[in-house]
């Protein structure tokens, strides 16, 4: 055998594999344990032989960045490995997600806890902005936790660098109801402000248990955040219309947030009004954001190990949520075009003008 | 930092705690070694495989020497410029792939898996990892007596061979970084510092046909392609990064990178390579030569293994079914990750 496949074979005894425990768009997910340790793992298969451009785009974006950063509020990657026809990626094994947490009617969330959990997810963001990489996927279900109540940002899929400045870019990335107006408009030359503005509506969301700015369609959820937050003057947010997609949408006024968000805080409101704001040379950096009084006023976030979590993930919820798929032809935030079986996808190019869609095709935009 | 939490965020800087650090840098004689063991071994290896073809057959090869075959990776190394220059690739790509080809060679001998061929599949794969996607098809279209499986078959090796490092950091990012720090500074002629810019870049480039980015980082190569185009400026932005006048420790590290560029920054000579690779064709690895005994003996001795293993795992599956125990932990311990049917239900 040659030196690289030993090698690779070598890897492999060190993981074994146990029942399948979630499929995503592109992959099936294993529960698994690392041989020697026992310590558990999840081992993300992702199958190569069906992609007429060999090693898939995601797959590829997920190990190019995973490998490199390291961090507790980043998924850990603990190995690769390929097996015939697979790629195999080893992670730490997370219990849960945000996501099934928010849904879970039965637990109570003091606003210390979502303090816990935005801290968490700036911390994260924070890593990965500093070093240049930008997620382009944060929502609800791709942030993990792990047992003991560590939240961590995952799904590096349709990550990228930003190291280029003024390299155009695609702006079909974030699932929709997390998806910034600039995005939304078309915009090629963004940067850290479009993973901002997500965690700003999973901060309104955890407030709020349900989504903040659940539109229907790209162009529905233009109208969904300005009816929220008001339509945009050319004073508060230069340009924008001039942007390649931008469409008026109609005039809406501004109403208070404290309207909606009746229990939080000043503190509170200023920061998630600063993760919002039209503007994306103004919104808050993940930097920044840390240092706002809101994490370091009364009441200190809660430790991550006394924070709620749903009692079990298999028993609270039904098997086609688990999965994090929406439905078919619902009114969804366009996270899957393909059935959840198929594993089909394209090649995604952000470079590539002809080629309209990154990962998720989004169903309006055949309307 | 913030949040009242009882832990702390690490501080490393991304480089230093990433994968070109800490697996893909060496010295100069880890390097010789690496690459002296690396056809040791690969000659014994394919000895064996001639031998095993047809006794006595090995005693008039003439194999090829660690010298040698960096020899032949380089000219190829070379013609990546020349390939994407014909795509109209952006510097990030062909610099990327060029280190894909270096890196392969450090684990993997010529006379196993020829560079013309890892070239191409280490380019591809390059034009993926830096965001550049081009499809398959439209790819081996453009270049001549290629095949989509050409480039497909090799990709998993590569990948493999990279220890899936896809991430490289590149000194012409570096220069850039210069270029904009040095802007900033006093009394800097912007005409000298666009001259001197673009001419370090021109080493920095020639920088990639040697081993500079295995022995030292990104910026250490960028700063010394700055000197050796201006001493002037890369002493003012030394000065202003240190405080200190002219002898800075930092100026002693250059003056290898430096004579490594000179000497080394150069393609080969193409006779010279064109030998080498006449011998080349003597001595591959007839293991890789699809037809040859070597070749078939070795597919079956492969396809012998799996069927033994299929046999045992069904064995253990009888066994468990007997136990009235189909999915029980026995199973499950045991369960392996290269099964391709488990999952396609
Ligand atoms: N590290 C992990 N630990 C435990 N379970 C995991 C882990 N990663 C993924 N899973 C489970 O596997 C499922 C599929 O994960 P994956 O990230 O492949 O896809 P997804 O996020 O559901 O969908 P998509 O590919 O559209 O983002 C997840 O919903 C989750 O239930
Ligand atoms: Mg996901």
């Amino acid at each position: 055998m040659d030196a690289v496949e030993k090698a690779n074979a070598d890897r492999q005894k060190r993981w074994l594999k146990d029942q399948k425990i979630g499929e995503g768009t592109y992959a099936v997910v294993y529960r698994g344990r690392e041989a020697s340790t026992g310590r558990k793992v999840a081992i993300k298969k992702i199958k190569v032989g069906q992609f007429k451009d060999g090693l898939d785009m995601s797959a590829i974006r997920e190990v190019k960045y995973l490998r490199e950063l390291k961090h507790q509020n980043v998924i850990e990657l603990l190995d690769v490995f390929s097996s015939k026809t697979n790629l195999n990626l080893v992670l730490e094994f997370l219990d849960t997600e945000l996501e099934l947490v928010i849904k879970d009617r039965s637990l109570v969330f003091l606003p210390a806890d979502i303090k816990a959990w935005i801290a968490m997810t700036f911390r994260g963001l924070e890593f990965c902005h500093r070093n240049w990489i930008l997620h382009r996927d944060l929502k609800p279900n791709n942030l993990l936790i792990s047992a003991n109540g560590v939240l961590k940002l995952a799904d590096f899929g349709l990550a990228r660098d930003f190291a280029d400045p003024g390299y155009k870019m695609t702006c079909q990335v974030i699932t929709r109801w997390y998806r910034p107006p600039e995005l939304l408009f078309g915009c090629r030359y963004y940067s850290t402000a479009v993973d901002i503005w997500s965690v700003g509506t999973i901060f309104a969301e955890l407030m709020l248990r349900t989504p903040y700015l659940p539109g229907d369609t790209d162009m529905d959820q233009l109208k969904t955040i300005f009816r929220a937050l008001g339509t945009p003057t050319e004073e508060e947010w230069p340009g924008h219309t001039k942007l390649p997609d931008y469409v008026p949408v109609g005039q809406f006024p501004k109403t208070p947030m404290r309207d909606l968000f009746t229990a939080a805080s000043a503190d509170c409101l200023n920061l998630l009004s600063k993760c919002l704001i039209y503007d994306p040379r103004k919104r808050i950096s993940a930097k920044d954001a840390l240092n706002h009084p809101y994490f370091t006023a009364l009441p200190y976030p809660t430790h991550p190990s006394k924070l709620p979590k749903p009692a079990k993930k298999e028993s609270t919820i039904p098997p086609e949520e688990m999965d994090g798929n929406v439905e078919f032809d619902g009114p969804g935030p366009g996270v899957k075009a393909n059935p959840p079986n198929k594993l089909k996808r394209k090649l995604s190019s952000d470079e590539l003008g002809s080629r309209p869609f990154a990962r998720r095709l989004d169903f309006s935009q055949h309307m | 930092m913030n949040g009242g939490e009882d832990y702390k965020a690490p501080r490393v800087p991304l480089y230093e705690g990433g994968t070109q650090y800490r697996h893909w840098r060496f010295s100069p004689e880890q390097l010789a070694d690496t690459r002296a063991s690396l056809n040791a071994v690969a000659v014994t290896g394919i000895r064996d495989a001639f031998e095993a073809d047809l006794p006595g057959s090995s005693s008039q090869v003439s194999f090829l020497h660690a010298e040698e075959e960096r020899l032949l990776v380089k000219l190829y190394v070379g013609k990546v410029t020349q390939l994407c220059g014909h795509f109209r690739f952006p510097d990030e790509v062909e610099a990327t792939a060029m280190t894909y080809l270096k890196r392969f060679y450090l684990k993997n001998t010529v006379m196993d898996w020829h560079p013309k061929n890892v070239m191409l599949t280490a380019l591809f794969l390059a034009t993926k990892t830096t965001n550049h996607p081009i499809s398959l098809d439209s790819y081996t279209a453009r270049i001549p007596k290629t095949a989509p499986s050409d480039v497909l078959d090799l990709e998993f090796l590569v990948a493999q061979s990279l220890g899936f490092d896809f991430a490289v950091w590149h000194a012409h990012r570096a220069l850039w970084g210069l270029w904009l720090d040095i802007q900033s500074l006093p009394d800097i002629p912007m005409d000298d510092l666009r001259r001197a810019y673009d001419t370090a870049l021109t080493h920095v480039r020639a920088s990639r046909l040697t081993d500079a980015e295995f022995v030292y980082t990104p910026s250490q190569i960028a700063l010394a392609c700055l000197f050796i185009a201006s001493p002037a400026l890369a002493s003012a932005w030394l000065r202003s990064k240190s405080g200190q006048g002219g002898d800075d420790p930092a100026l002693a590290i250059l003056e290898p990178i430096r004579a490594m560029i000179t000497t080394e920054g150069s393609p080969p000579n193409v006779e010279a390579v064109r030998e080498v690779d006449r011998r080349l064709k003597l001595c591959k690895n007839p293991e890789k030569v699809p037809g040859s005994n070597a070749y078939n003996k070795r597919l079956a001795e492969k396809l012998r293994k799996a069927d033994e293993k299929r046999l045992r795992k069904a064995e253990m599956i009888r066994k468990a079914m007997e136990d009235g125990d189909p999915f029980g932990s026995a199973l499950a311990g045991q369960a392996d990750l290269d099964d391709e049917d488990d999952d396609d239900e």
